[in-house]
């Protein structure tokens, strides 16, 4: 018997999770007979299953939603929005009681007959007096739901047990460490080529049986998404405000821990849009906007992230009245409020208790817990990043990690022990022999000057009460910024190595330390802790004071000096060049096993992580056994670079000093009085074999400002490798075409084109707009760029 | 309670604990400090794929932590969703004693009054019955402390 009943219990609750959406829908187009049969089933099977099980109370309410149900089905009725109200209201009294029955509490004793009279209430009989019905009297439309998949036909599935799955998880992780074991001891003792052959193949099964596990662990977004269609009707329906909502992308997966954590934020960052985004009709009406609000929920996979996009066309954030508001609250001074930039105002709203709302509604106050939803997306490794366009409406989007349990870490040496540190922690990694780094010590403190910016240092081993050991090489500074706090220099004996690490909860004795986030078990077989950036700087007690005046003079005169520097990285090509490339596009560089390069069809290539990657500078072939790589991404494509050494990081000018297109490079620049070849990241990425689709192109487009060396060598191989058809410089004799495109740096020139009838496309040096009338298109935002030229062309 | 018991030496003291709370004994082998933490925590040690924590009971009872050449041996158990590993001095015996636990009698040291409550008889000599998360609810007060 217990058992049926846990059935039903965990049937019931599944199918009403998967309805709530079905009902909106249902509502917003009554004559949609497949949504009104799933509803009418569910009833159905409540009914039959809980007769069986003898719960009456059940039975009576779906008893009553079948009836009326049925009504509708047969023409009698019609699913007006205080019938779906009352439907809504009834499945909820069901998921009440589903969870009162599993957790074996008493059922709360509601009376169920004012929902059951609120169903049978006509809406000609005129007073509606349940509370359910309550909502239903704002006379507002129904929130309509459009999901960009049709259902689709559900996979076979099957219930088990979590437990079973993490027992399978652990066999399996012993499975690997057994592995490595063996595989050390037979490193060791035998040469038989045979044995190997068959340990090898012991390998595959061991790592393809881990990949599948860990694939039980992922769960599909819509569960995520399952919640919101409901709660955008409620809630549009309380404020009196219609809102289209397009759900999008259910299908990407995400760790089931990974789901959990990101429903409060999500749910958060939903109710606001419609509380304090999206206008009332009026509202909207007079803003020239259509009277239904849109709000988009979208997620998608992007590398080992999942990107989740909340956007909506309200009103977006008044960064006016938040800086007044902080003004007043005491937290920031009217000085300092002049000085900041437009998305330093913006990421006020994460301070904490601090709203826009004119008035704290029940629902949302804009602002209030924005604080909190940054923390908690943040404390899962996670991002928050917010676009606003006054008046248009507000772009929120959460990148968190793809699983909770496996996060890139660097492993560290200090005091004899190592300990891995998130990589996402690390800003920067120098040794102190680094001539842009000194450490100077007054009083105890230490301070570590990095490229005139003064950081607090910490050596590890003091934090942590070791003994620092005595070393020969230089000790590594990195720079660690936590999630919340300021930047800080943290010293180590060394940097050893970048892993994925597979991390899992440390006892709450060990957490109780504050220093650490966790710990994870390295192939050696040799428990590693986990460092918790934030905690160190709590129990090193390192004063949270904002620094910025360094850095901002220090940007104001490199602007003054009208160039702008970006970070490189110095190294030695394999030929024997020194070269300079742009720091952004290095995801990483590490020593990879010669053995795993190899040439196809005339392109070189390397085996990582299970996938092949192309190398851009061609070599497959190297002396000894490991060679230094650095590994590109420009978003989407990767690719592997080997070089010699690399050298350091150094600041480049943005514009190579001369500019001379050649192959892979873009030109040369000069630092500390050597002269070093500068990649070019555009050719780099361009080279790589692709199939790009080549949409058919009709205008031109033309890069007035043929002189600029930004322009030439970066901006036209990159249209040209897009398909454009593209002329430098305005065209002598055939006229301008309407349907070219001008592409162009200076606002002057801007307005030439203008004048010339055809579309423009201004770009800027800066990646902030210079205000919000200013239209132009940071010149590395190649998505927005693109976007621009597409758009404009179509 | 089926009167099962594991029969110790515990931080120097004859102890039985419940056999339904001993998920294993097993010889330790590499302890990996953890550094920041009191001597209650010995350090981690891993299993197989888990990865239990070292606590030292002669550091949480009498506050002297065993020295790491008589690190030998640890009781393995599951508190409450982690493993730990509690090291102990020996093991005698695994017994089922059909009287159970019978009333403590006598002042009991103040040292060891927090995690026991009753005593066996085995063997000619009351055994003194601890709770194995005891020690690590006294092991996260002298933290706090």
């Amino acid at each position: 018997m217990d058992e049926l009943l846990q059935e039903f219990i965990s049937e019931t609750q599944e199918t009403l999770e998967a309805l709530a959406g079905e009902v909106v829908a249902w509502e917003a187009d009554p004559s949609d007979r497949d949504r009104l049969d799933a509803i009418f089933r569910f009833f159905h099977t409540v009914k039959g299953s809980c007769g069986f099980l003898n719960l009456p109370r059940f039975e009576r309410l779906s008893h009553a939603a079948e009836d009326v149900l049925a009504d509708i089905r047969a023409g009698e009725r019609q699913p007006d929005p205080a019938t779906v109200s009352a439907v809504l209201g009834l499945m909820d009294r069901i998921g009440e009681l589903t969870e009162a029955v599993a957790m074996g509490a008493a059922l709360p004793n509601e009376n169920d007959d004012y929902l059951i009279a609120a169903l049978h209430a006509r809406p000609d009989a005129g007073a509606l007096e349940a509370p359910a019905a309550d909502a239903a009297q704002g006379a507002a439309a129904p929130a309509s739901v459009a999901r960009a998949q049709a259902s689709q036909a559900a996979p076979r599935t099957i219930r088990l047990p979590l437990s079973l799955i993490d027992q399978l998880m652990n066999g399996v992780s012993d499975m690997v460490l057994a592995r490595n074991e063996m595989s050390r001891k037979l490193r060791e003792r035998s040469n038989d080529a045979e044995l190997d052959t068959v340990f090898e193949r012991l390998s595959t099964c061991v790592a393809d049986m881990r990949d599948v596990i860990s694939k039980t662990r992922m769960q599909r977004v819509d569960r995520l998404f399952a919640a919101i269609p409901r709660m955008v009707r409620d809630l549009g329906r309380d404020l009196g405000k219609r809102i289209d909502l397009t759900l999008e992308g259910g299908d990407v997966e995400m760790d089931r821990e990974m789901v959990e954590m990101v429903v409060d934020p999500l749910t958060h960052i939903v109710r606001n849009s419609i509380d304090h985004g999206i206008e009332t009709p009026e509202r909207r009406r007079a803003a020239g906007k259509p009277e239904a609000g849109r709000l988009r929920v979208e997620a998608r996979q992007s590398g080992n992230q999942i990107v989740i996009m909340i956007s909506d066309d309200g009103a977006g954030i008044d960064t006016g009245r938040l800086v007044d508001k902080a003004i007043a609250a005491g937290r920031l001074t009217a000085d300092a409020a002049a000085r900041m930039t437009e998305q330093e105002k913006l990421d006020l709203i994460f301070m904490a208790g601090l709203s826009t709302a004119q008035q704290v509604t029940a629902i949302s106050g804009r602002g209030v817990g924005m604080d909190v939803v940054r923390a908690n997306v943040e404390r899962i490794g996670g991002l928050i990043s917010l676009e606003n366009h006054p008046g248009q409406g507000l772009c929120i989007t959460l990148r968190v990690p793809l699983t909770l349990t496996i996060i890139p870490g660097l492993i560290v040496r200090a005091g004899g022990q190592h300990f891995a540190i998130p990589r996402a922690a690390v800003v920067e990694i120098l040794h102190d022999n680094n001539d842009m780094l000194q450490i100077s010590e007054v009083g105890g403190a230490k301070i570590a000057t990095i490229r005139a910016v003064r950081h607090s240092m910490v050596d590890l081993e003091a934090v942590l009460g070791m003994e620092k050991e005595p070393q020969r090489v230089p000790r590594a500074i990195m720079v660690v910024r936590s999630s919340t706090g300021m930047p800080f220099a943290l010293g180590v004996a060394a940097v050893d190595n970048h892993e994925e690490l597979v991390i899992r909860p440390a006892s709450p004795l060990v957490m109780a330390s504050g220093v650490y986030a966790g710990m994870t078990l390295p192939d050696n077989g040799r428990p590693m802790l986990l460092l918790d950036a934030a905690g160190l700087a709590s129990v090193a007690r390192l004063p949270d004071v904002v620094e910025d005046d360094a850095a901002r003079r220090q940007e104001e005169e490199s602007e003054a000096a009208g160039v702008e520097m970006v970070a490189a990285l110095r190294f030695e090509e394999l030929s024997g060049e020194r070269r300079l490339l742009k720091l952004s596009l290095i995801e990483r560089v590490e020593d990879i096993d010669t053995s795993l390069f190899g040439r196809s069809g005339g392109q070189a290539f390397v085996r990582l992580d299970g996938r092949l990657i192309t190398v851009v500078n061609g070599y497959s072939t190297f002396a000894g056994d490991k060679v230094c790589a650095l590994r590109l991404r420009d978003g989407e494509q990767e690719t592997c670079y080997p070089v010699a050494a690399v050298l350091d990081i150094v600041q480049m000018p943005l514009v190579p000093d001369m500019v001379a297109l050649h192959g892979l490079l873009s030109g040369v620049s000069v630092i500390d009085g050597e002269h070093l070849e500068v990649l070019s990241p555009f050719a780099l990425f361009a080279s790589l074999p692709q199939e790009r689709p080549d949409p058919a192109r009709q205008g031109r487009c033309i890069l007035v400002e043929s002189e600029d060396g930004w322009t030439r060598e970066i901006l036209a191989p990159l249209l040209r490798q897009a398909g454009h058809d593209v002329t430098l410089g305005l065209p002598a004799e055939a006229p301008v075409d309407p349907r070219d495109i001008i592409l162009c740096n200076g606002p002057d020139t801007a307005q030439a084109g203008e004048m010339l009838g055809c579309r423009v496309v201004q770009l800027r040096a800066s990646p902030r707009a210079a205000g919000p009338q200013d239209g132009s298109i940071y010149r590395y935002d190649q998505d927005a760029l693109m976007a621009a030229i597409g758009g404009r062309q179509g | 309670m089926d009167n099962l018991y594991l029969f110790a030496i515990l931080a120097g003291t004859r102890v039985a604990v419940e056999a339904s709370e001993v998920e294993a004994v097993v010889k330790l082998t590499d302890i990996s400090p953890v550094p920041g933490m009191g001597a209650h925590v010995a350090g981690l040690s891993a299993l197989r794929s888990r990865v239990l924590t070292i606590v030292d009971v002669a550091a949480i009872v009498h506050g002297l932590p065993t020295p790491s050449d008589r690190r030998g041996l640890a009781i393995i158990a599951d508190i409450s969703g982690h493993s730990y590993g509690l090291m102990l001095d020996s093991v005698l015996d695994i017994c089922r004693v059909p009287e159970g636990a019978a009333p403590l009698r006598g002042q009991l040291d103040r040292s060891w009054s927090p995690y026991a409550s009753a005593v066996v008889e085995y063997d000619g000599h009351p055994w003194l019955l601890v709770s194995l998360p005891a020690f690590i609810d006294g092991a996260s007060a002298a933290q706090a402390a």
